[in-house]
């Protein structure tokens, strides 16, 4: 194992603000064959997973960062002295999978399949930068269309829309759900 | 947790749920629901109904009760409960009418209603593992800022979207009018010229500051002609537009790859 090119890439990670793309790691390494580059993240990825490092590296929204893990979060916030951080309510939430699973979907198509008015949710999720605007639909009224964020897969820890819970994942819970009912 | 709440992310502790003997099991409030597509779907479930097969007349008088125990109807909010509710007397009337042929019987007047509701329950679940991820993301941490650099001028930018853009023009023009221009100029202002005049500026100035160019400009037209020369420049990737915030001034400069995006029209390299 490369372990130089192991060090360099946790430096390019650690200095990145943003998910450290494949691309940009190309851009600046020059020419390193890809499987060696691939190698060499997994085996970097591996170092952090072990139990003796409370940070790893994470693939989110078609990147590479370092984040802390989840099971070490009450002591940052004992640290930082925070609470947790607050969720999303429910209707933003429900509008944000409305849109997720059927970009570029206007207002009003959301609107009808929640059966419930949706400006104001979309207004809120806009404001957390969440979801953007894409352009306007050729149809009557011209209304704005919309789709999801890369702070969106960010968000959510996905790494692209591929990541998203699959129909068939989501087919499985209904069908375990209907047994227990009945 | 009762019994049939397993697994459906549907009354916690957290709300209220109203324990009543009468009728059957519990009630609870129509503020706790989603949309009526959320208390319809409780409904079914509480009922252990077969989506694809709902006996309308039973469905239609439980969905009837939650309403009626509404002493008023505010109609801000429950106006969407109203609506589903007239739908569903119209099925169940539909389906009262006798059939004037029986190959028509495949035309099932719920069908729509039915697939709405395969549709929302597909989200609510949906939603429901996107909460599971969120719950994991909060608890991690990230680094939002970089180490201290040397050069102290680099702010922190936002590349923004053509629409910020014209939020902020129009906070600018709205501004520009509240002036009262009452000077009437029969000059023409062509895109073409405009066109090379930002990039002569930005070319000759480097990073243009949005808010100040635009109040210079003499007249309404001028600006409004010089707003969509930027629009026109930030589609056609020859500059990169860049808001620190929202509201603030945009800032603007030429992208170094322009060449790459030749501009329609003559003139411009």
């Amino acid at each position: 194992m490369n372990d130089q090119l192991k060090a360099i890439l946790e430096v390019l990670i650690f200095l990145s603000q943003e998910p450290l793309t494949l691309d940009k790691i190309k851009e600046v390494l020059g020419e390193v064959p890809e499987e060696e580059l691939q190698a060499a993240l997994v085996a970097l990825q591996a170092d952090f997973n072990q139990e003796s490092h409370g940070i790893e590296i994470i693939q989110s929204a078609g990147g590479y960062l370092f984040a802390t893990k989840p099971e070490h979060d009450q002591w940052v916030r004992r640290l930082l002295q925070i609470e947790k951080k607050s969720r999303l309510s429910s209707a933003a939430l429900e509008t944000l999978s409305v849109i997720a699973y059927h970009q570029p979907i206007t207002q009003a198509e959301v609107s009808a399949i929640r059966g419930v008015d949706s400006t104001y949710s979309i207004k809120n999720l806009l404001q957390k930068k969440l979801i953007k605007i894409v352009g306007r639909k050729k149809a009557p009224g011209n209304p704005l269309v919309y789709r999801t964020s890369e702070k969106f897969l960010e968000y959510f820890g996905l790494n692209s829309l591929d990541d998203l819970p699959k129909e068939e994942e989501i087919a499985k819970i209904l069908e375990e759900e209907k047994q227990t009912i009945s | 947790m009762e019994q049939e709440n397993q697994g459906w992310p549907l009354p916690t502790a957290e709300t209220e749920v109203n324990q009543q003997t009468a009728g059957d099991g519990y009630q609870v409030k129509l503020e706790f629901f989603e949309g009526p597509l959320d208390l319809l779907l409780f409904l079914i479930r509480k009922k252990k109904i077969d989506i694809n097969d709902i006996p309308m007349a039973v469905i239609t008088r439980d969905y009837l009760e939650y309403l009626e125990k509404k002493e008023q109807i505010n109609l801000d909010r429950e106006a969407e409960f109203l609506f589903i509710a007239s739908v569903l007397i119209y099925i169940k009337s539909q389906m009262l009418l006798p059939r004037e042929q029986e190959a028509l019987a495949e035309d099932d007047p719920r069908q729509q209603l039915v697939d709405r509701l395969l549709e929302f329950q597909k989200i609510k679940v949906a939603s429901s593992l996107l909460r599971e991820k969120e719950e994991v993301e909060l608890q991690r941490w990230r680094r939002t800022f970089r180490p201290p650099l040397e050069k102290p001028d680099e702010l922190e930018l936002l590349e923004v979207s053509l629409f910020d853009l014209a939020e902020t023009f129009f906070l600018i023009m709205k501004r520009k009018e509240r002036e009262n221009l009452r000077i009437i100029k029969g000059k023409d202002v062509s895109v073409e010229d405009k066109l090379k005049e930002i990039i002569d500026y930005l070319e000759k100035n480097g990073p243009m500051d949005f808010l100040e160019y635009f109040s210079s400009q003499d007249s309404l037209e001028e600006a409004l002609v010089s707003f969509f020369c930027l629009l026109e420049l930030v589609k056609n990737h020859l500059v990169v537009a860049i808001q620190e915030e929202l509201f603030q001034t945009i800032r603007v400069w030429l992208r170094k790859d322009k060449s790459t995006h030749p501009i329609h029209g003559p003139g411009h390299e």
